[in-house]
């Protein structure tokens, strides 16, 4: 299909489309290096908000939690995911289907549902709001990802390689070890990546569920914006879409996702 | 796969199994449940020790106007997002799954996803900055254009479906683009070989079989829309009450929590019968 | 029904050439087999005549016409796909009237038409199934159907019959000749089966690297190839070694030349031919049996030579033995050194 006029505008109409997706991103970053605290033009560059960021005890602060906790959840859904991935793989055993089914409500159920069912029940049971409210609900969140991207690689894991190891003598430990494992080190590579950005991007969930005064960084950004925001935040903005950008980046790699088949 | 067998494989599979699924039981199956409970309490049990059990909070749904009114305001918010999310979203899907070749359509795929997975908050906020009065998007019209142009389009209805549909326009891209990259080039060879034209390929073929994969992808646009309260409160200022920013106020700002456990809970039947009603076409995309 | 000129066509792709400078006529109403081994060119030249791709020089014509520049969906062919190619969100009926639709024929008519082609493949009772609800060998009926009912100027099938099992495929190569004799279609034809070109086609053409090698009626490039490369593409060639050329009595003078022999023309025995054919010495290394027909591997001169016989037409010889492989002079291929 090449040659046509109609391909020449399919492709002018994708390059608008990347235009339109990454232009505010682009102005957002310029705009923090921009003086004026206004976004007055002409452009003077300056890096005075990003010093102004660095010395916001508030800011530092929530960066440094959101961190954390992105970690913690990576840490967490990592080991529980990929052990129920393999157990899917592995076995078959009455109500599979059923469980594999459940990792879809999570997904797939708005966030403000999920975030203030959590708020509600995490308040019944006495966990109240908190840094603990919040990795459980990251966690729970991040699963479903996990689990996906794991069983998508596991799907193309040969059974025979396992029976072959086991014609030699391993047992299902070493097999799971040796075999297993580092076939499906990519899928997991990728399904961590997942956990850290939905966890470190997540504002819904950490929004019903953080303390006033102990919230992750896009909270503190949504709360800075009500208020009427400052180019501080302009610049905290800035780094946190180059770094959420740059995991996904690393993420698509790891799993060729929507690569060339 | 093996089926099992002995008491020792079976212990290894609740090993390996009950963690997590015990973790998605007390963070999301149990609260949601428990928002279902609460839903027809008079008043949370930790605060009021006399609290009862009414169908008020169902019947405050019923009888306020504003609850309908703001529901109905949502969904027409989500069909307009939806809607642009096709008509922008597909044609950049066939041209990337049909016109872009090896490594350049790899490295524009990923290029058109990616923003996706960057914090939507900070992406809604960039759009203020370029929305407002005297902002970017204004200067570079005028700047374009010979006579002036005064767009103040923050704060307005506008501005909000320019966000949503910049924050859910991947996933339209995404999913129309995996179903349409599914369809062999082989079957557009084939038609243009009995005399097709691009547009009968279009209609006929390319249309219908990636129908399942843009449906898909209009279901995770819409779904999340209906529910969205964080673009309309930043980008839509006193035009931005919807129906999520009411449920938002109801547990932010009036502590009402049973009134917002029933307004979710009736948000969360939206969603499944919008679920429900695509998911015969969404099944076809399997088999 | 057209007759199809190619000339000085040259195709590139980057800096391949995948056709370097074809020229080949398909008399109207033949079936032409295009035969090589894969990277020849072979289904590049069949998507050129097609209009999949243009030309960077040369003429095709499709009957009168000059259509190197015409694109594929003006060119009124019809064309069968390796891996059929159907709908799947068509029925047979829709997918065979495809064509039909698109050229606006009357709705009466291109009912009549479908059913009329579904008849010729004997798939009447099929119109309302889905693609996927029917076997190997109905698909490629219907594609065949699909193929011919715009009543195209020429069929181009893709290794159509490859994706079939042994069986099947006989089948389906007997009834693809009897439906072209009938409707008289020309007919292009690509395949890497030497067995299926031969069985099928009244002119076949041998590629290699983007050139015809040679082109010509099966026995013709069968019985007498042009190059060594023809000789071992179409049937199998033992090669003379040559050494043992003295004495041996060839068509042609020896020099510049290479002789081979066919495996079916030989015969094997424990003693020399005293009845003046050509023979050659060698040791038995295996004999095959498969039913009706046996093979012999017989090492000559260091060479790997075979022979194929009736399993009755070959005596009893002691494996690892000497034996004589004897043929008519006039069997000998000569083809250039």
């Amino acid at each position: 299909m090449t040659r046509s006029p109609l391909v020449l505008i399919g492709k002018i109409w994708l390059a608008l489309i990347l235009v339109f997706l990454y232009a505010p991103i682009l102005v957002m970053a310029a705009m923090s290096f921009n003086a004026s605290p206004f976004y007055q033009l002409p452009f003077q560059f300056s890096t005075d908000w990003y010093a102004k960021m660095a010395g916001n005890q508030q800011i530092i602060a929530a960066a440094i939690r959101s961190v954390l906790i992105a970690c913690a959840t990576t840490a967490i859904a990592t080991v529980l995911g990929t052990a129920a991935s393999v157990a899917l793989f592995r076995y078959d055993f009455p109500g599979k289907r059923i469980l594999q089914v459940l990792l879809f409500p999570p997904i797939a159920i708005p966030w403000l549902i999920t975030g203030t069912a959590m708020l509600v029940f995490f308040f019944a049971i006495g966990i109240g709001r908190g840094t603990p409210a919040v990795l459980i609900g990251h966690v729970a969140l991040a699963l479903p990802y996990v689990i996906v991207t794991v069983s998508a690689r596991l799907s193309s894991f040969d059974v025979t390689l396992e029976e072959a190891a086991r014609s030699m003598g391993a047992n299902a430990w070493t097999v799971l070890s040796r075999v297993t494992l580092p076939w499906i080190a990519p899928g997991i590579v990728a399904g961590a990546l997942f956990a850290f950005a939905v966890s470190f991007d997540q504002f819904v969930v950490s929004y019903f569920l953080s303390e006033p005064g102990d919230s992750t960084l896009p909270v503190l950004i949504y709360t800075a914006i009500r208020k009427g925001f400052t180019p501080e935040i302009n610049a905290i903005s800035t780094i946190i879409v180059t770094v959420s950008m740059a995991v996904m980046f690393l993420a698509a790699r790891f799993s060729k996702f929507g690569g060339s088949r | 796969m093996a089926d099992l067998v002995t008491p020792a494989e079976r212990r290894r599979l609740y090993t390996l199994l009950s963690p997590a699924y015990l973790w998605l039981m007390v963070a999301v199956f149990l609260p949601l449940s428990a928002m279902l409970f609460f839903s027809f309490l008079t008043d949370m049990p930790q605060d009021a020790p006399d609290w009862g059990v009414t169908l008020g909070n169902y019947a405050e749904f019923l009888s306020n106007p504003t609850y309908g009114t703001l529901m109905a305001k949502s969904l027409k918010l989500a069909v307009t997002v939806t809607l642009f999310c096709i008509l922008i979203g597909y044609p950049c899907a066939l041209v990337l799954a049909k016109s872009i070749k090896g490594r350049a359509r790899e490295a524009l795929f990923l290029m058109v996803i990616l923003p996706f997975w960057s914090n939507s908050l900070v992406r809604i906020f960039s759009w203020a900055i370029v929305l407002r009065g005297n902002g970017v998007l204004e200067r570079a019209i005028n700047w374009v254009l010979p006579f002036d142009v005064r767009l103040n389009l923050m704060f307005t209805t506008d501005a909000v479906v320019i966000g949503l549909v910049h924050s859910y326009l991947p996933y339209v891209i995404l999913t129309s683009y995996l179903a349409l990259q599914a369809v062999d080039d082989d079957l557009i060879d084939a038609a243009r070989s009995m005399g097709a034209s691009k547009l009968t390929i279009l209609r006929r073929i390319l249309l219908p079989l990636s129908l399942p994969g843009l449906l898909a992808g209009a279901v995770l646009v819409f779904v999340p829309v209906v529910g969205s309260f964080m673009e309309p409160r930043i980008l839509g200022g006193r035009m931005g009450t919807y129906y999520g920013t009411v449920i938002e106020d109801q547990f932010v700002a009036v502590y009402n929590w049973p009134l917002g456990a029933a307004l979710s809970f009736i948000l969360l039947a939206v969603v499944i019968v919008i679920l429900a009603a695509a998911s015969p076409v969404l099944k076809r995309a399997q088999t | 029904m057209s007759r199809v000129d190619v000339a000085n066509v040259t195709k590139k792709f980057g800096q391949a050439t995948a056709l370097d400078d074809v020229s080949i006529t398909f008399e109207d109403g033949g079936f032409f087999a295009l035969l090589g081994p894969s990277g020849s060119g072979k289904t590049t030249l069949l998507r050129t005549i097609a209009g999949f791709y243009f030309p960077e020089a040369g003429t095709i014509r499709i009957g009168e016409q000059n259509v190197e520049t015409v694109p594929v969906e003006k060119r009124d062919i019809g064309m069968m796909f390796q891996n059929y190619a159907l709908f799947p969100n068509m029925s047979v009926a829709d997918n065979v009237g495809f064509g039909l639709r698109v050229r606006k024929v009357p709705a009466a008519e291109e009912k009549r038409r479908i059913a009329e082609a579904l008849e010729l493949v004997q798939l009447g009772a099929m119109a309302n199934r889905k693609p996927s609800q029917l076997s190997g060998g109905q698909r490629q009926r219907v594609a065949l159907a699909r193929a011919i009912v715009t009543n195209p100027r020429v069929l181009l099938l893709d290794e159509p019959l490859s994706a079939l099992d042994k069986t099947l495929r006989v089948d389906m190569q007997i009834e693809l000749k009897r439906i072209q004799r009938e409707i008289g279609i020309t007919t292009i034809f690509v395949t890497h089966d030497q067995e299926e070109a031969l069985t099928l086609s009244d002119r076949i053409g041998i590629l290699k690297d983007g050139r015809i090698v040679q082109a010509g009626p099966p026995r013709e490039v069968y019985d007498r190839p042009v190059d060594a490369f023809a000789a071992g593409f179409l049937g199998e060639a033992n090669w003379l070694p040559e050494a043992a050329l003295a004495g041996l009595s060839l068509p042609v003078t020896a020099a510049g030349r290479r002789f081979a022999t066919r495996p079916e023309m030989l015969s094997i025995s424990a003693e020399a031919p005293a009845d003046g054919r050509n023979a050659v010495k060698g040791r038995l290394q295996q004999r095959v049996f498969a039913g009706a027909m046996a093979t012999c591997l017989v090492e000559v001169a260091g060479q790997q030579w075979k022979l194929v016989a009736r399993d009755r037409d070959i005596p009893e010889l002691p494996g690892g033995g000497d034996v004589w492989l004897a043929w008519d002079p006039a069997d000998t291929l000569a083809v250039p050194a």
